[in-house]
């Protein structure tokens, strides 16, 4: 697997606020991906988008809904289409049985379209391991892989490098003369992978969909590295996560609307593939064999979980991340695994593991900008508040990861705003303690914890002499009296009887009788 | 737009006037309840109520969160209508109290009621007391920032531009990227300053960019943040709310919280 | 060969999909309570619609080949109308000599038979062969000639109007690399070919697969303009891995 560094969440995405050319980066994508975004909807109008959307995720509902019975349909048309599927429950069992097909058939050569799921399992490491050299084809992936880097975004892999990094990068590694010229670039890569191409022994690619009702393994690329990996080499391995299926061929038709115009704001990318099986007899091209990699790697733990579940509805188009304001300003390497942005701060918890990514889900201001523009409605701030709701009072130890101090500070929150009297008493207090530090209606430093890290930058506003329901009792409800009023109440208005009993007790901050 | 077939006379609503402009900013709670009565409708405040929860529920504290939600539902159980001059607490009571309290039957008629009743200040003006021109005059080119919660969780959008494009001698300059989060996000702002501080940085930008003096908004919990980045640059753009923009007596200070 | 069932290095599928029921809350294979309409349809009811949404195609057709064409040259292919044989011959081979292409690859599909392509660039001294193995040509040969040639042509299967896309299946005679190694691609697309729509695509797909007792072709691939990368700085670049320059010439 790949490594977890999501623990570091605090000092990588300082870093990352820090660095230069990082910022020039995200300002591109933020700008470049959801303008063409924009544009490409706008041209189908929002009605016909909404309907897509309902349309998308309708399948995506009913198949994981159903998911044991659409792998098993998937299962039975792959292999009467020739190919061979197997079943991976994590990372390890996923590299072992790739390079175990390696192995037993001599491969020394691989190429690989881009595929996150293989990010994820770290797969090309434990094919070295095997004696099998990979090579990545994308260029973002190529280029990332060259730098020993992992992809900073779904969609575009290399998104945090310059030109010149680029450049300096292909010198080194490649020995070509230094350029300005992306074309050149383009080139170079082009002339280094194509013969890999036609010498790999083995193609690996991801997937975008599974077709269960006859087996298809679906790519969509703008580069044509997918279908060159997947048909020039003798051997093609597919490997994608499980909830990739979707039931029927006529279902492709709304996610090739809806994946290429979240991506990048293309109507259509420049090639879709859609493999079934190894070769026939009567083709001339294709590998002789096909496998098919299935991997749960911590997946069950999303389908388990109902207020979870539709993380696994998402196609990684990356709106997600290019509207969010918070990957805008940090980028993705900074959440610390394969999967950035919102999407990833749902999806990564639980597949690393909720303690070791507590910062994840409580790094957004919940702003709900993602489930906007996701074209599958996946609500993405209800999965992050529901995970923060597990760090903060799950039952399950592995999970709550709250200090004392934080449930303390919650209770004794709750506490006060129960009581009005304390309130008061509270707010006259802070009014005499603010004195100090209180200047022309502003605070600009006060030495409480929390609070000081927020006037670090913003100004504080002085509590004022009165609050607004001393105001109320003192001026504006006298003239709430002399206000006519309306002399009947409304009968349908009558409140029902609420519900007195509280599931939390009473108690002061502290309390030990407050459990929670 | 306007679905108010109620004569004005006969409107009575509550104020939730939400910790914020109760403790910080009770200006703004003053300016809402003069707006309304200005336009007839009878204001109460039930004096009982706190805060929604809102900051434990978005801290996964949602059994504590739930304990003030069932205090703000009694608070509330008799009024009419509920006007909240936010858009992020307004979608707590309308939105979130139905996540919180799933699983909960016994509440369910409570929240849903209260998710019916309740309404952001601007929303309330324009969907139930049915006007977009209040009469007011305030002399200044302002710009307008929508909360989040209010554009995306109440879909609230063109009411308050509406208001304020009624307002005489208002000058309204679109301000660039309004969709984008200012970066306060409650605890958000505190756990994470970095991100929340570039975040709040481009914000400002944008408002910068539109040259307007005054900054408007229907949420003082966005208001404080940008204001507050805005008073350490030493930025002379002040900020509003839009019941302070609608309350003509507001300039002239007629009641001090002092 | 691995038998998938007793792989030691995985899973087995019964194993698996136990873990997935679980998963799901449920210990038993289980089929979804309503079944899923589009997996019900039979080949009669398959053919029934198709055959609606071919009368449909039929009758705009004019119109049809024109929102395909428009859309093609949106998606980045360089659009040519040929009304007769003779002018898409002229189009090819001015473009091989624009181009200064030296070696030829075409498929052998059936648009090629009503068009004397072979000995038009004979002519030029261009030499070409079919995509097609024979006893002269291996798979590797022909892939070597392929990977060699600066052009390739080939026939479309479909050609969907509303993404610009040609669409072309397995067949003796094709392979992958004529429409994707080379620089130059050139697509000739009949009238016929055209569909209106993914809709009709994927109807008219899963109608031949029903046909063809439930078995797909080991591909179908759509090409959607020229090879394109933004991966550094955003920037589009065309013709990374597949053709810089692709064509399109429709035949009437």
């Amino acid at each position: 697997m790949a490594e977890i560094k999501t623990g570091e969440f605090m000092s990588a995405s300082r870093e990352a606020m820090q660095n230069p050319t990082l910022r020039q980066a995200l300002r591109q994508v933020g700008g470049g991906f959801s303008e063409a975004r924009l544009d490409a909807i706008n041209e189908v109008g929002a009605d016909v988008w909404e309907e897509w959307r309902e349309e998308a995720r309708r399948i995506k509902t009913h198949t994981l809904d159903h998911l044991d019975y659409y792998l098993e349909m998937l299962y039975d048309n792959v292999t009467r289409s020739g190919g061979q599927v197997h079943f991976a429950g994590d990372a390890n069992q996923a590299n072992e049985i790739v390079a175990e097909i390696a192995r037993s058939r001599q491969v020394k050569l691989a190429t690989k379209s881009k595929s996150m799921v293989s990010e994820e399992l770290d797969l090309n490491r434990a094919l070295a391991a095997n004696g099998v050299e990979v090579f990545e084809t994308d260029l973002g992936e190529y280029i990332i892989q060259l730098a020993e880097e992992t992809p900073s975004h779904l969609v575009a892999p290399a998104l945090h490098k310059t030109k010149e990094q680029v450049s300096e990068l292909f010198h080194q590694k490649l020995g070509v003369p230094r350029t300005d010229d992306i074309e050149e670039m383009a080139r170079v890569a082009r002339a280094t992978l194509r013969q890999k191409f036609l010498q790999a022994d083995l193609g690996i690619s991801g997937a975008n969909f599974l077709v269960a009702e006859t087996g298809a393994l679906v790519i969509i690329t703008n580069e044509g590295n997918g279908r060159l990996c997947t048909s020039a080499p003798r051997i093609h391995i597919g490997i994608t996560g499980m909830e990739k299926v979707i039931p029927s061929m006529q279902d492709l038709a709304v996610f090739l609307r809806l994946l290429p115009r979240s991506a990048t704001g293309q109507r259509l990318t420049s090639y879709v593939s859609m493999v079934t099986g190894p070769r026939r007899s009567e083709d001339e091209d294709g590998p002789e064999e096909f496998h098919l990699v299935l991997v749960d790697n911590g997946r069950s733990r999303l389908l388990a979980d109902p207020d979870l579940r539709e993380a696994l509805y998402c196609i990684r188009c990356g709106a997600c991340l290019n509207i969010c304001p918070v990957y805008r300003k940090i980028g993705g390497h900074a959440y610390g695994w394969v999967y950035p942005g919102p999407i990833g701060a749902v999806v990564s918890p639980m597949l690393v593991g909720l303690k070791q990514a507590k910062d994840l889900p409580q790094a957004s201001s919940l702003c709900g900008a993602c489930r906007e523009v996701c074209p599958i409605k996946i609500n993405i701030p209800r999965m992050l508040l529901h995970l923060r709701h597990k760090l903060a009072e799950s039952p399950d130890e592995a999970e709550k990861s709250a200090s004392g101090a934080e449930g303390l500070a919650a209770r004794g929150y709750t506490w006060l705003m129960s009581n009005p009297a304390a309130l008061a008493a509270a707010g006259k207090l802070g009014r005499v303690a603010q004195k100090p530090f209180a200047g022309k209606g502003k605070i600009e430093k006060l030495p409480l914890p929390l609070v000081s890290q927020w006037s670090a930058a913003r100004d504080l506003p002085a509590l004022p002499g009165r609050t607004f329901r001393e105001i109320w009792s003192q001026e504006l409800r006298t003239e709430l009296l002399s206000q006519p009023r309306i002399s009947e109440p409304l009968t349908e208005m009558q409140p029902p009887n609420l519900p007195n009993a509280s599931e939390v007790e009473d108690g002061a901050p502290g309390d030990p009788a407050a459990k929670d | 737009m306007v679905q108010s077939v109620e004569q004005p006379s006969q409107i009575q609503a509550s104020l939730f006037v939400t910790c914020i402009v109760d403790q910080l900013y009770p200006r703004v709670g003053v300016s809402a309840v003069r707006v309304l009565r200005r336009l007839g409708v009878a204001v109460d405040f039930p004096a009982d109520q706190t805060c929604c929860g809102q900051p434990l529920y978005n801290s996964g504290f949602t059994r504590q969160a739930r304990r003030l939600a069932e205090r703000t539902l009694r608070s509330f159980e008799e009024s009419q209508y509920v006007v909240v001059p936010s858009g992020s607490c307004a979608a707590m009571l309308r939105v979130f109290y139905r996540e919180l309290f799933a699983g909960y039957p016994e509440w369910e008629v409570a929240v849903e009621r209260l998710a019916d009743r309740v309404y952001e200040f601007s929303e309330f003006l324009v969907k139930v007391v049915g006007v977009t021109d209040v009469g007011a005059t305030y002399p200044a080119t302002a710009t307008y920032h929508s909360g989040c919660h209010l554009l995306r969780e109440l879909e609230v959008r063109e009411e308050p531009v509406q208001l304020l494009k009624q307002v005489s001698e208002l000058e309204l300059s679109p301000l660039p990227q309004a969709d984008t989060c200012c970066g306060f996000g409650g605890t958000f702002s505190v756990k994470y300053p970095h991100i929340s501080e570039g975040m709040l940085e481009d914000k400002i930008g944008n408002v910068r960019a539109t040259g307007a003096g005054t900054l408007v908004s229907c949420d003082m919990s966005c208001l404080m943040h940008i204001g507050g980045g805005l008073s350490r640059q030493g930025n002379p753009v002040a900020v509003r709310h839009i019941a302070e923009i609608l309350d003509d007596q507001a300039l002239d200070g007629s009641i001090s919280d002092g | 060969m691995v038998n998938p069932a007793q792989s030691p290095r995985g899973m087995s599928k019964d194993e698996f999909l136990a873990g997935v029921r679980r998963s799901l809350g449920h210990t038993e294979p289980t089929q979804p309570e309503r079944p899923y309409p589009r997996l019900m349809e039979t080949l009669a009811e398959l053919e029934t619609r198709a055959a609606v949404v071919q009368q449909r195609i039929e009758s705009g057709r004019d119109s049809l080949v024109d929102q395909f064409l428009e859309t093609a040259q949106l998606r980045g292919w360089n659009v040519w109308r040929a009304p007769n044989p003779e002018d898409a011959i002229g189009y090819i081979t001015a473009l091989v000599a624009d181009q200064g292409v030296t070696q030829v690859t075409r498929s052998s599909q059936e648009v090629f038979a009503s068009l004397p392509l072979d000995a038009a660039l004979e002519g030029l001294g261009i030499p070409s062969v079919t995509g097609a193995r024979d006893e002269h040509h291996t798979r590797e040969q022909l892939r070597e000639w392929i990977i060699g040639s600066g052009m390739g042509i080939t026939g479309a299967d479909y050609a969907v109007a509303e993404t610009g896309s040609v669409v072309v299946l397995p067949r003796r005679g094709l392979s992958r690399l004529v429409s994707l190694a080379p620089p130059v691609h050139v697509a000739l697309v009949r009238p016929q070919d055209v569909i209106e729509s993914l809709d009709d695509l994927f109807l008219f797909r899963c109608m031949e697969y029903h046909r063809n007792g439930e078995d797909m072709g080991s591909y179908l691939n759509f090409i959607t303009g020229p090879s394109r990368t933004a991966d550094i700085e955003m920037q589009l670049v065309v013709g990374v891995h597949g053709p810089k320059e692709v064509h399109l010439v429709m035949l009437g």
